[in-house]
């Protein structure tokens, strides 16, 4: 589970951020005042147009970046005062990671499960069952570098599930991949929803948000514009379709 | 967990090709191929010195006196042929040509004035972009003038000793250790330090820069992992590389003087054995050890901060000349190790370098240079830290 409660993250502009943006003021409030639940079992979706404040979010949640104010707690851990405690339980997935070219997926598994402490026996039952679920045997021994995007997106949901984690971040997971590649995400996350795992994955994507998300926020400016169930949603449209009601939302 | 993290950089940074080139391939080659080069061409033109005829050119005929005199010095000082000239306008026309290699040219009361026992006047041409012109004139001219020298003291019934005041000599005392420390410890240690920080240069951006332009930084920080684990991972690895890269570039003089030939004195071989004492090695590794982490310091901030491979590059590059132009220290003789120059970051790791190599390191400066280069090391570790803490330097 997910609970964000009244989150804010301001950032520092330097003179030069200031000049080029044409502002007097000295931060810029990325996310505002901010709050949410994702439950188990269930896919939120955290929907908004770019620099919305979307990816701002997902880093406080996956603890790459502390809170100005507000509270985070990821499966029962407060995140802000224990990040550490709070990662384990996490797996993150973003569309722009890299992955490590010059070792191989086997390295690079066995890489991130240490650094997330999987227990040896553990290790090879979880990476037998991921290879497995996902095709890897093939190419196991060959150096990322050299592997198809396909390949490589295999690699990175392998990575992002290696230690089983109870909540799973992704961040605009399919943005640059073609329909197969992306169809593997899709599937992963029906998977985690399917395992009671809580999700919560952020898009601009309404067609993918409508596949996939039981509930779903729009962010827009840092604000919530709205929070409710896909259900919902749909119920009350103003307009025809998702990504007219969703452009609705964002420009009221 | 640093451990781990230092283990996978280590991989990764050893399959980087271009890493592994700085760090390891030109160290190690770059003695061995310079130093070759270097005694093949200087060989060649000793050679081509010694068989080569030097054509001299003088006003006058055979009977003249420089023509007399040039002919009776024996050939074994090298092979010459002399060249008659009517004016000395032709004589320097010919020398401008280069179809002769030295132009004899005396005033013309030359003759008068060596029969009055007077200085006579004479002045020799040459062209000193040509190697070795200027010497054999030198050498020449000093025959001759000592020849004549004698035959004035005959002429004038003097006693040679009578006429010289002292007989001077100048007795170097410092040992062949002290000498060989004077030359070569200037350069050691600036090897050390040139090639300790190119080898630290390029896996602080790789395992830096590089993670956050590759968008792998981002995942790594997801882990439960402290940031300090990371940076300490990371730092350890362009530690190594550096230390590495230093150790490859000595690795590398050592061969050259073992199988190369260029030392040919035997006595100064043997110093040099003697000078890499595993005491030696260790004491020079406890001043590199410090100022390697120092250097990794300062990179891995500017590392952070760069948000591409070639700003961090554009950066780091221009310090590589602030940090290695004072280990330029060690080739001017006169400065020594005392209180202020052992608290100077690089130039107290070139002269206690110096030292060791000479034998005289008194063992409170090497604890002092060395304390300085850990408190130096400690700071930079710490700017490193804040650095790689900043949210806004890690994450782009």
């Amino acid at each position: 589970m997910i609970k964000v409660n009244a989150l804010t993250k301001d950032f520092p502009l330097s003179r030069q951020q200031r000049k080029e943006l044409n502002t007097e003021d000295k931060i810029a409030r990325a996310v505002d005042n901010i709050s949410f639940e994702c439950q188990p079992g269930k896919v939120f979706s955290l929907l908004g147009p770019n620099g919305a404040g979307k990816t701002t979010t997902l880093r406080m949640l996956s603890t790459i970046f502390s809170p100005t104010s507000g509270t985070i707690e990821i499966a029962g851990i407060d995140a802000v005062k224990y990040p550490q405690e709070a990662r384990k339980k996490i797996g993150f997935l973003t569309g722009s990671t890299g992955l490590y070219a010059r070792l191989t997926p086997i390295e690079l598994i066995n890489y991130f499960a240490s650094l997330y402490g999987v227990p040896k026996n553990e290790l090879e039952s979880r990476k037998k069952y991921l290879f497995d679920l996902l095709n890897m045997h093939d190419f196991l021994g060959k150096r990322i570098g050299k592997l198809s995007t396909g390949m490589k997106q295999k690699v990175s949901i392998c990575r992002t599930m290696i230690h089983d984690p109870e909540v799973v971040v992704f961040d605009e997971p399919t943005s640059g991949l073609d329909v197969i590649t992306a169809e593997n995400i899709i599937k992963l996350i029906r998977d985690c929803k399917d395992q009671n795992k809580t999700v919560i994955f952020s898009s601009h994507i309404m067609s993918e948000v409508d596949l996939l998300c039981d509930d779903l926020a729009i962010i827009h400016k840092g604000k919530i514009k709205h929070e409710g169930s896909m259900l919902d949603f749909r119920t009350n449209m103003h307009e025809s379709n998702l990504t007219a009601e969703f452009i609705r939302i964002v420009q009221s | 967990m640093i451990f781990n993290i230092f283990k996978k950089e280590s991989i990764d940074t050893l399959r980087d090709r271009r890493t592994l080139m700085m760090m390891l391939v030109i160290p190690i080659l770059i003695f061995p191929i310079t130093l070759n080069v270097f005694v093949s061409i200087s060989a060649s033109f000793q050679e081509e010195a010694a068989v080569k005829t030097l054509k001299v050119g003088i006003v006058g005929d055979k009977n003249s006196y420089f023509a007399q005199q040039l002919n009776e010095i024996p050939s074994e000082m090298g092979a010459k042929k002399l060249v008659f000239f009517k004016d000395s306008a032709s004589l320097m026309t010919e020398l401008k040509k280069d179809s002769i290699q030295l132009g004899i040219i005396t005033d013309k009361q030359f003759n008068e004035a060596l029969k009055a026992q007077l200085p006579a006047r004479v002045t020799w041409f040459f062209d000193a972009t040509e190697i070795g012109i200027n010497e054999r004139a030198e050498q020449y001219m000093k025959i001759i003038e000592v020849k004549a020298q004698q035959k004035r003291y005959d002429e004038l019934e003097l006693d040679f000793r009578k006429v010289t005041p002292f007989q001077t000599s100048y007795q170097n005392i410092a040992s062949d250790k002290k000498m060989v420390g004077q030359i070569a410890g200037g350069f050691l240690p600036y090897i050390f330090i040139a090639f300790g920080f190119i080898g630290c240069m390029y896996p602080a951006i790789d395992l830096f820069t590089g993670e956050k332009e590759r968008g792998t930084i981002e995942t790594l920080l997801t882990t439960p992992v402290a940031r300090w684990q990371i940076l300490f991972g990371k730092m350890m690895v362009v530690v190594l590389s550096g230390i590495l890269a230093s150790s490859a570039a000595l690795l590398g003089l050592f061969i050259s003087i073992e199988f190369l030939d260029i030392v040919d004195n035997q006595e100064i071989m043997k110093i040099i054995h003697e000078v890499l004492s595993p005491l030696f090695i260790v004491s020079m590794f406890s001043l590199l050890f410090p100022l390697t982490i120092f250097f990794a310091g300062v990179m891995i901030p500017i590392a952070v901060y760069a948000k591409t491979f070639k700003e961090a590059q554009s950066i780091i590059t221009p310090l590589n000349i602030v940090m290695v132009l004072p280990a330029m220290v060690g080739f001017f003789p006169g400065i020594e190790l005392n209180l202020i120059t052992a608290c100077i970051p690089v130039v107290n790791v070139v002269l206690a370098t110096k030292e060791l190599i000479s034998g005289t390191l008194e063992f409170g400066y090497l604890a002092l240079c060395f304390g300085v280069m850990v408190i130096l090391a400690l700071a930079s570790v710490f700017v490193s830290y804040k650095q790689f803490g900043k949210e806004t330097n890690v994450v782009s």
